[in-house]
């Protein structure tokens, strides 16, 4: 009867990112939504539950705004939420968000399993999952696509480069999920219906434990331009070289 | 009157929203083409409790108000407005008969699997001879002993060809005109019930729509639906409710006219720019953004007055008369600013022109509504 | 004393890419570049390609991860204090800077598509954020600065002849909490347009169907997809009409689109607004495909589309 705990961002729906004319991004119009990795997350935590019992709680850094994220956390069936949440943390860094999420977990969330996203759909650092488990400890299993549970030991199927890796660890652990571990389910009205009364720990800065400076500055974002490029190459082996590089520069091969 | 929706509500938006992407987007052009019911689209439907949704959780219904319920069928709307609608005629007329003036026996009996999804519901008022004018239906019953007798046509029946449970308006008083209809519940099993043929339509094609024939139809008395003689009053209470299910309808269909005309307006390239950038066409677009955010209010209006238990009538005929006309006015609009791209079979705008059609015909059609509403506003 | 620049990588091709930034940044910073091995092969010649000391750990039995090698790295890079690590981006490598960074208590530009060093010897690193929408650029503000670097981003360090330096044998890791229990090779990828990172979608520019596997060619040796226009499924019925990419058809979002003979009629290309990098090689220099490409070479497909394979097969090192 494993108690899960399962973290989710409430992140920039990237859709809705649109290049300004002066190249910027404009973040001020933007929809929120569950990133989706975490989605997977928090699907692989329900369909823990109900094949083990035991209990799922969702854990969030943000600020208060994101409150509405809880009740979409809570309707992908978690039983309650912790909501870690104070008007700064709007623009955190991987560190700060997996301190702060260390801090709270050590004092008050018993768990055996932890179950982060690969990363998140928004910045994509993919650094909260593995340095959370730095920081409280535990064995860390990294993209994963399958989890089996028997008594305290976990077996995970790890979908790298160069095939898959089956791995074996014992709980207490830290996983993070790809999206092919399961098709997360859409909550049923019921499921939304019920999200609103289940409980909502709330926990502020000061309740976190420690100081969590920023390590990383953003000193630039900008958009990519959407327009195409409508950049030519001549039919020749040179041209060819022209595009096979830029393909390269823009990331599009490698 | 503020229509910002709560949290929950718009995570259901979002929720069916999602929902309608997976599951019925990807079999809309197919279940049009071919007019088939996509009973796999409802299974999923009642498994995550939308079937039934505005009735209360002791009958198998989700218990939401009924604004929330209108959003719902705007969004299957927006995907496909045939599956929008079997949804809220269902849900509307087919199950909402029973919940307003059905016994706890037929409640029981009936709603409970209604509400569940696990039988569907049909509203058996027309007749070849009676539409708009409901007055001059000729479906007798006659009581004989325990039970009543029921003889006559009815058409253009929504769900006829799989319906469990029909809502069938029959006259049990001859010389009592408007004050001699009666309603009964008659199931499928009844062999006085026969169901013909789904008729081809030219919109809505995945709903299933049906002539059924009553013939020496015996049905207990016990399954009369309401008082004797209060059939038509019951009827036309049903249809201000069915009103604000269809409103939502075009307006779904007018989000998706919308949809489509701002993709198509931004990726087609004419004079060596999106046309999207040519003033007739963002006219076009403004215009079919107005009247869509009007058609919403009205019809998000006429769903919080009945929430409220305030009279809808009037709103409810305004909000579909507007919605409808708006629907079929802009998805005219949007085929026009496809070009001949949207005159072609398998395109949505296309499938849109003929779903906003039957919108200003049934329940009530535009020219009913404004008998309704000049009624209100000129007594 | 922060000295020196950290290269750490599982694979040859990205350990000899990263010591090309690793001596820029050391040219500016000062410092030796030292190139720490995590692979289980032997390591490439990195003393050749630039490194000024190598590292190379110990592994234990096959049950042993490679990520089992964190504690190693760590405790010596406490003790040697670089000024910065770069870090190869396999996914491995990912989980492996992220806990050094941790543990070290230092910030980490993950995948970094770019690297430049600012006159006060901060590091600025470019990362694609937002779905590839939007470039973050970051600094780290504590030592050592870390960053991933996806593979590829850089060309591997010219040789030079004749260099030499001292390989250092890392201590054993203890052992790890995680054990591998089993490795499957990875299976061959068939058939999702829809998901692919990378779609080449045929046209009717292609003229027999036994061309096709061109395409293939071109689609195998960038890890994708052979999609095609309607007409080549329906009409042509050369591929499975899952394939065919459109209003009515598929819709893909892939990193790259290459249109071979593809025209770019409104309807297919409505299918492809959502790829991050579109590619059109059409015959035609008024089809409307360029209109709406990032990249396109006006030539016969059968002249350019061999040649690109060939060019890509060296680039990617295949």
């Amino acid at each position: 009867m494993p108690d899960i705990i399962t973290c989710f961002k409430w992140a920039v729906d990237e859709a809705d990112i649109r290049p300004q004319a002066s190249g910027e991004v404009a973040l001020d119009r933007v929809g929120y939504k569950i990133s989706e990795y975490d989605r997977n997350a928090l699907e692989a935590a329900a369909q823990l539950k109900e094949a083990h019992g035991g209990s799922v709680t969702a854990i969030t850094v943000a600020t208060p705004a994101a409150k509405k994220g809880l009740k979409d956390a809570l309707s992908r069936g978690p039983d309650r939420a912790c909501f870690v949440n104070d008007a700064a943390f709007d623009a955190l860094e991987p560190a700060q968000t997996a301190a702060l999420l260390a801090g709270v977990i050590r004092d008050r969330l018993p768990f055996d399993l932890i179950l982060c996203g690969e990363g998140s759909s928004d910045l994509y650092a993919q650094q909260v999952g593995p340095r959370l488990a730095q920081e409280l400890g535990i064995p860390c299993v990294t993209y994963v696509n399958r989890i089996t549970l028997e008594g305290s030991t976990l077996l995970a199927e790890r979908k790298l480069e160069d095939g898959i890796e089956v791995v074996k660890v014992e709980l207490p652990a830290l996983v993070t999920v790809l999206p092919d571990i399961n098709t997360p389910r859409i909550p049923g009205l019921k499921d939304t219906l019920e999200a609103s009364k289940k409980p909502v720990q709330s926990v502020g800065p000061g309740e976190a434990g420690g100081e969590f400076p920023a390590r990383l500055q953003t000193v630039a974002l900008r958009a990519t331009s959407m327009e195409r490029r409508c950049v030519r190459f001549p039919a020749d082996d040179a041209g060819i070289r022209e595009l096979v590089e830029a393909l390269r520069k823009s990331g599009a091969i490698g | 009157m503020d229509f910002r929706l709560t949290e929950e509500q718009e995570l259901i938006r979002a929720n069916i929203r999602e929902f309608c992407q997976q599951y019925l987007d990807p079999i809309a052009v197919e279940i049009d083409e071919n007019s088939r019911h996509p009973q796999e689209v409802f299974d999923r439907l009642a498994e995550m409790g939308f079937m039934g949704m505005p009735y209360p959780q002791e009958y198998g219904g989700a218990g939401t108000d009924f604004l929330t319920y209108a959003m719902v069928v705007e969004e299957i709307s927006r995907s496909c407005a045939g599956t929008g609608f079997t949804f809220s005629c269902h849900t509307g007329l087919g199950t909402g008969p029973i919940y307003e003036y059905g016994t706890e026996e037929q409640k029981q009996k009936y709603l409970v699997p209604l509400c569940k999804g696990q039988k569907w519901g049909a509203f058996a008022l027309t007749e070849p001879g009676a539409g708009t004018d409901v007055n001059a239906a000729t479906t007798v019953a006659v009581a004989d002993g325990d039970e009543w007798v029921i003889n006559g046509t009815k058409t253009f029946i929504s769900q006829g060809t799989f319906a469990d449970i029909f809502i069938v308006f029959a006259r049990t008083d001859p010389a009592a005109g408007p004050k001699g209809i009666s309603a009964f519940i008659v199931t499928k099993d009844n062999p006085g019930l026969k169901v013909g043929e789904h008729f081809r339509k030219m919109g809505i094609r995945c709903s299933q729509t049906a002539e059924i024939i009553l013939k020496d139809c015996r049905v207990p008395r016990s399954d009369m639906l309401g008082k004797e003689g209060n059939g038509l009053r019951m009827a036309m209470a049903s249809l201000d409710n069915g009103r604000i299910g269809i409103a939502a309808q075009a307006v779904g269909i007018l989000q998706a006219a919308l949809d489509e005309s701002l993709k198509y307006a931004s990726q087609r390239i004419q004079f060596n720019k999106p046309i999207g950038r040519q003033q007739a066409i963002q006219w076009m677009i403004a215009d079919m953004a107005t009247d869509l955010a009007a058609a919403r209010h009205l019809t998000y209006h006429a769903a919080t007055l009945k929430d409220q238990g305030l009279p809808y009538t009037k709103e409810a005929s305004m909000a579909k008369l507007f919605a409808s006309e708006a629907a079929m006015r802009h998805a005219s609009k949007a085929v026009q600013i496809h070009g001949g791209y949207g005159y072609m079979k398998g395109q949505k705008v296309e499938r849109l022109l003929r779903d906003a059609k039957i919108t200003e015909i049934y329940e009530g059609t535009s020219e009913a509504q404004r008998m309704v509403i000049a009624g209100n506003v000129m007594r | 004393m922060m000295a020196g620049i950290w290269v750490v990588a599982e694979h040859a091709d990205t350990a000899l890419e990263l010591l090309t930034p690793a001596r820029q940044v050391a040219d500016s910073l000062g410092g030796p570049v030292v190139a720490v091995w995590l692979g289980r092969q032997e390591a490439p010649p990195l003393f050749a390609h630039g490194a000024d000391e190598v590292l190379v750990c110990t592994h234990g039995g096959d049950d042993q991860p490679l990520e089992a090698q964190v504690p190693v790295l760590v405790a010596e890079a406490l003790q040697a204090q670089p000024e910065a690590i770069l870090v190869g981006a396999s996914l491995r490598g990912r989980e492996v800077a992220a806990r050094m960074a941790a543990a070290l208590g230092t910030g980490l530009g993950s995948s970094c598509v770019a690297l430049r060093v600012r006159t006060d010897g901060l590091v600025e690193m470019d990362r694609l954020v937002f779905g590839g929408r939007a470039v973050q650029t970051v600094v780290c503000t504590t030592r050592p600065q870390m960053a991933t670097v996806a593979p590829r981003t850089f060309s591997p360090a010219p040789p030079v002849e004749g260099r030499s330096g001292t390989v250092r044998t890392l201590p054993a890791p203890p052992p790890s909490p995680v054990t591998v229990v089993e490795r499957k090779p990875k299976p061959a990828v068939s058939g999702d347009v829809a998901g692919a990172r990378v779609v080449v979608c045929v046209g009717r520019g292609m003229e027999r169907e036994e061309d096709l596997e061109m395409a293939r060619r071109l689609a195998d040796i960038l890890g994708g997809e052979v999609g095609c226009t309607r007409p080549i499924a329906e009409e042509y019925h050369w591929l499975p009409e899952h394939t065919y990419i459109g209003l009515s058809g598929q819709q893909v979002k892939p990193e790259l689109y290459i249109g071979i003979g593809v025209s770019g009629q409104i309807q297919h290309v409505i299918g492809i607004t959502d790829a991050r990098v579109i590619v059109a090689i059409n015959r035609d220099e008024k089809a409307p495909i360029f209109e709406m490409s990032d990249f396109g070479i006006v030539g016969d497909l059968y002249q350019v589309v061999p040649r690109l394979v060939d060019e890509l097969t060296r680039a990617l090192g295949k």
